[in-house]
């Protein structure tokens, strides 16, 4: 098919073809088309089928908003075909249709629409009850629109951007960019967010007015020469936050921009009209129809009837004549005299209809006739066309303004009350009530001055300036408020309000005569505005509507809430990938080249194993075994008053803690529930090293700060856990394995349990502390991080000829369940006190105040309902699900926090809840595993070296 | 919740970069009775109002602050340090 003659405004490059296909045809546009464009040039009409009646439907707004164009490109559903660029080789497919777009066996719905009333499948589906399941597949078949396909590499789609701004402008049209120009020419660092490919707006595209335009293409010329202004273009803002925070969806880049000020100079939504078929493919809105030709050179029909109300739909009529589109009727809601443009088109040979408006349009599959009719619903004639134009009605586009909590108040003088703009938001040009090129760029360049000013302060020129684009603002024309009716009177059981959703004034008055009678009910029940356009088409109709059913006015009617996003967001943007650091210890790289297998332990990476844990466990219980705790987290408290915080800290002392020894903490809320475990070892008298698990340093840095704040005390902390590399060396010659590379003295006189120790190891200044978590002589080394890698290999060469073994953190945790040891937070939840948890012996109640004391104390004296015990199954192998229940009599009575199965003592073993009745050493519990349950013994001792004897050695 | 909060170390920042730390509330006197423990522990005063509350400052200067905000609107009329020294257990 032909195009129009070129024109400036145009944004196709006729000398770049660009081939693509669509449901498997072939097909041409050319470079700075859209999907859209393309088809409708070759003469494509239908591009989906609808919601829930799978009626036909064509290009409705060619501004991404309707629903009416939603294709799959390349596998992505739900893509916008009008604003969707060509690409070569792109291949495009029509959605929720079948077997095709223009023989859909599901279009049956549409002739049996009388069975599927609103809410009809709340009604229908319900009974018998039991069928619901049936039904829900069924209807889940039948409902949405397109189909997800996974892709293989889900991620890497989006990516996100963290924006700053001074001045945020939206709307790249005539306001926008005066805005933009005015407020970088006062200092300020400007973003302006477009959701076009070039800069304009609507005034881009202007056919006959070629000074409009050269106004436009100018702004436009010095933004793109202006460094103080970053272009976003093609990119939607979808919602304005608190403190100026904007979301920005920039094709494949999830923005947050933040800005000082935010402009809204968004312009105006058009709005469809109701009436009979006022879905089918050839009923489009004017701007619409302007974009085609203006944008595109696309003549959007060859006989068209115009719908206005005002006198910017005659303009519609103009640019469509101008365009080689016979205008066959101007029907105008008005009555009175002809305008000057009028006159032209009946000049012309257009039939002017006045008083009237559209009441049907007929055809099958697309219009071929309108019938025109009086307000009143009186069919007066009827009228051959492909085209029928609807320009009745638009409302500023205030979305975001909305979202943000402002409204949009007019004052007497015609101007945007600013009191009910949310703070910080400015609003320009057509969202500013303004009217006319030269009032809207004066409104725009207003906008953006006062943004800079309220951002550089008082400049005398600037607040000069912006006196004089007041009183220049003032001379020019406001829109005058005669909102027109977007309801043709008429009956009939197609008249579309919702076009996304289906949903008709006749499926509205249904649902008013249930008593869905209040906006915000009639929504959700009906679903009306509730589809992938948000509103944009149907919301101001759905008030209208809502109004006439129930005989209020349109301000009484009032509103429904407004929530991001304002233009669908893929999820895959809202997902888009972050910052998402992980940690790697000083020693990692060796664990990988051991061929470890790693574990993610928040943000960390561990070994989990190297070989083959029952080994890992050997060598540590026969010869000797490293394992990398460098993880663990580290804190030292320093100052005079460290020892009475940390006694302030813990149920149990630390101010007689003697200097060179560590003792076991254990760290309680006020409320008596642990919170972490770890060690304490004072390196001197006013110097204490702090261990947490691996998960907790952050919480237990940031408690320890909070009781700190306000000062007071004289103690200071600081998370020395990235510092400092740790290994722990465990097993019966761990001894001799650091004697050896050591010149402290490791006797046990010297060095007793829990003694602490600075020296060097392997040469390497360390804190060695004799500690351990797995039952045998362990030593713990802390050195400066950059000696880890080689503190690892010097141990393990050391270790050579004794048979040492790396181990992971699963030969860990065998070999402390082993031993009975709790993990906190792991065996212990958010109502275990110490006493429940076997840790009784760590509570001092005798010590002054110290965090849940007063808990603590209550705690004791109370009975224990459930204790933490050990317990080996009689006779499984498997070890039980952590979580797994313990039953009795049938009935679950407590539950496993930690199973495994130990190789040294050939039996699973594990700990859990019971009730304190069963917690006693040998009694028999029943655990639940795979839907049967086991027999299992309790044990009420360290099931390795009971006594101790092993780590005291 | 997208606001910003001045922090009395590092200026205004992204709420993200905080931990909100609760409404401030004042530490029962030690062998206070039952009931003003569980209301310290388990009751919020939850007000639709502007309440002082801790935040900690977790991506820059690791510094637990004060904050009068209103919960309705998330306005942040003022940010201070903790002044007096029973201020953290008030």
């Amino acid at each position: 098919m032909s195009r129009l003659p070129a024109h400036p405004g145009q944004r196709i490059d006729r000398s770049r073809p660009i081939a693509f296909t669509f449901d498997g045809r072939a097909y041409t546009g050319f470079a700075g088309d859209t999907v859209g464009s393309a088809l409708y040039a070759a003469g494509v009409r239908v591009f989906s089928r609808s919601f829930k009646y799978h009626r036909p439907r064509g290009l409705l707004c060619v501004r991404g908003y309707c629903a009416n164009c939603l294709v799959n490109v390349d596998g992505v559903p739900n893509v916008r075909a009008c604003t969707e660029p060509v690409r070569t080789g792109q291949r495009v497919v029509a959605q929720h249709a079948w077997p095709s777009l223009e023989h859909d066996a599901l279009a049956v719905v549409d002739k049996l629409g009388f069975l599927l009333p609103v809410g009809f499948y709340y009604k229908t589906f319900i009974h018998p009850r039991r069928l619901w399941p049936m039904y829900e597949r069924m209807l889940r078949t039948c409902a949405g629109l397109g189909r997800i396909t996974f892709p293989d590499e889900p991620e890497g789609e989006y990516e996100r951007a963290n924006l700053f701004a001074d001045v945020a402008v939206v709307g790249g049209g005539a306001a926008g960019m005066a805005a933009a120009l005015e407020a970088a020419r006062a200092g300020a660092r400007v973003t302006l967010v477009d959701d076009q490919p070039e800069l304009g707006g609507r005034w881009r595209y202007r056919t006959r007015e070629r000074h409009v335009g050269d106004v436009v293409r100018d702004l436009a010329a010095e933004i793109a020469g202006d460094d103080r202004i970053r272009v976003l273009g093609e990119a939607t803002a979808f919602g304005l936050y608190e403190d100026g925070l904007l979301g920005v969806l920039e094709r494949h880049r999830f923005g947050r921009l933040r800005a000082g000020r935010v402009v809204v100079a968004a312009g105006m939504l058009e709005h469809p009209l109701v009436f009979e078929n006022n879905d089918l493919p050839g009923v489009m809105l004017g701007g619409a129809a302007q974009r085609l030709a203006g944008l595109f050179g696309i003549a959007p029909g060859r006989a068209s009837v115009v719908v206005v109300a005002d006198e910017r739909g005659v303009e519609v009529a103009l640019d469509l004549r101008a365009a080689g589109v016979v205008v066959t009727a101007l029907v105008d809601a008005r009555e009175g005299a002809d305008s000057a443009a009028v006159a032209s088109l009946r000049d012309g040979g257009t039939t002017i209809l006045r008083g009237s408006t559209v009441l049907a349009a007929r055809g099958s599959g697309r219009v071929e006739r309108a019938v025109i009719g009086d307000l009143a619903g009186n069919a007066a004639c009827e009228m051959s066309c492909d085209l029928i134009c609807v320009t009745v009605g638009a409302a500023p586009a205030t979305a975001l303004v909305a979202q943000a909590g402002g409204t949009l108040r007019f004052g007497a003088d015609g101007n945007v009350a600013a009191d009910a703009l949310p703070a910080g938001v400015l609003v320009a040009g057509e969202v500013a009530g303004v009217e006319g090129l030269d009032g809207i760029v004066a409104s725009g360049q207003l906008a953006g001055a006062e943004a800079a000013l309220a951002l550089v302060g008082g400049d005398i020129r600037l607040s000069r300036r912006i006196d004089e684009l007041r009183d220049e603002l003032a001379s020019r024309p406001k829109r005058t408020h005669a909102p027109c009716p977007g309801v043709a009177p008429g009956r009939s059981s197609k008249r579309f309000v919702c076009l996304c959703e289906d949903v008709t004034d006749k499926d509205m008055k249904q649902a008013v005569t249930e008593g869905f009678d209040h906006l915000e009910t009639l929504k959700r029940y009906t679903t009306v505005t509730m589809g992938p356009c948000q509103g944009k088409m149907c919301h101001r109709l759905s008030i209208e509507v809502c109004a006439d059913l129930t005989g209020r006015t349109v301000e009484e009617t009032g509103t429904t809430t407004a929530r991001p996003p304002a233009q669908p967001v893929p999820l895959g943007a809202l997902a888009a990938r972050s910052a998402d650091p992980w940690k790697l210890t000083p020693t990692h790289h060796q664990h990988v080249e051991a061929g470890a297998e790693l574990m993610d332990m928040g943000a960390w990476k561990r070994p989990l194993r190297y070989t083959s844990v029952d080994e890992e466990c050997r060598a540590v219980r026969e010869t000797v075994g490293i394992i990398d705790v460098s993880t663990l987290g580290k804190l030292e408290v320093v100052g005079r008053d460290a020892a009475t915080f940390l006694d302030w800290l813990h149920p149990n002392r630390f101010s007689d803690l003697a200097v060179g020894r560590a003792r076991y903490r254990i760290m309680c809320d006020d409320a008596g529930i642990v919170l972490d475990d770890g060690i304490v070892a004072r390196l001197a008298d006013d110097r204490f090293l702090v261990t947490t698990a691996t998960g907790t340093i952050d919480a237990v840095d940031q408690w320890l700060e909070w009781w700190l704040a306000g000062g007071g005390r004289c103690a200071h902390v600081a998370n020395v856990t990235g510092s400092l590399a740790a290994v722990n060396v465990a097993g019966p010659r761990s001894r001799e394995l650091l004697a050896g590379l050591t010149d402290v003295d490791l006797a046990p006189a010297a060095l007793p349990y829990l003694g602490a120790r600075t020296g060097r190891v392997a040469g390497v200044p360390s804190i060695l502390l004799r500690i351990g978590f797995v039952g045998e002589l362990g030593f713990e080394i802390h050195c400066p991080a950059d000696y880890g890698e080689f503190m690892w290999s010097a141990l393990l060469a050391a270790g050579a000829p004794l048979g040492i073994r790396a181990f992971g953190v699963e030969a860990q945790r065998v070999l402390r369940l082993e031993k009975g040891h709790v993990i906190v937070s792991q065996d212990t939840d958010a109502l275990t006190t110490p006493f429940a948890a076997g840790l009784g012996a760590l509570v001092h109640l005798d010590k002054p105040d110290f965090i849940g004391r007063d808990a603590l104390r209550a705690a004791q004296t109370r009975p224990l309902a459930e204790r933490l015990v050990g317990f080996e199954m009689a006779d499984s192998a498997t070890p039980p699900g952590e979580g797994a229940a313990i039953v009795a009599d049938g009935r679950p009575v407590g539950r496993v926090t930690s199973a495994k199965r130990s190789g040294w003592l050939g039996r699973v073993i594990g700990l859990a809840w019971v009730p304190t009745a069963l917690a006693r050493h040998g009694a028999t519990v029943e655990v639940r595993m795979n839907g049967a349950t086991a027999p299992a013994r309790v044990v009420l001792q360290p099931f390795y070296d009971p006594d101790g004897a092993r780590v005291r050695s | 919740m997208s606001f910003l909060l001045r922090c009395p170390q590092c200026g205004p920042r992204e709420v993200y970069e905080f931990r909100w730390g609760g409404e401030q509330s004042r530490r029962p006197e030690p062998d206070a009775a039952g009931e003003a423990w569980t209301r310290y522990l388990y009751l919020r005063r939850n007000e639709a109002a502007s309440q002082r509350e801790w935040w900690y400052h977790r991506a820059g200067c690791r510094r637990w602050f004060l904050a009068v905000r209103d919960t309705r609107s998330n306005e942040v009329a003022r940010t201070f340090w903790p002044a007096s020294p029973e201020e953290p257990t008030a």
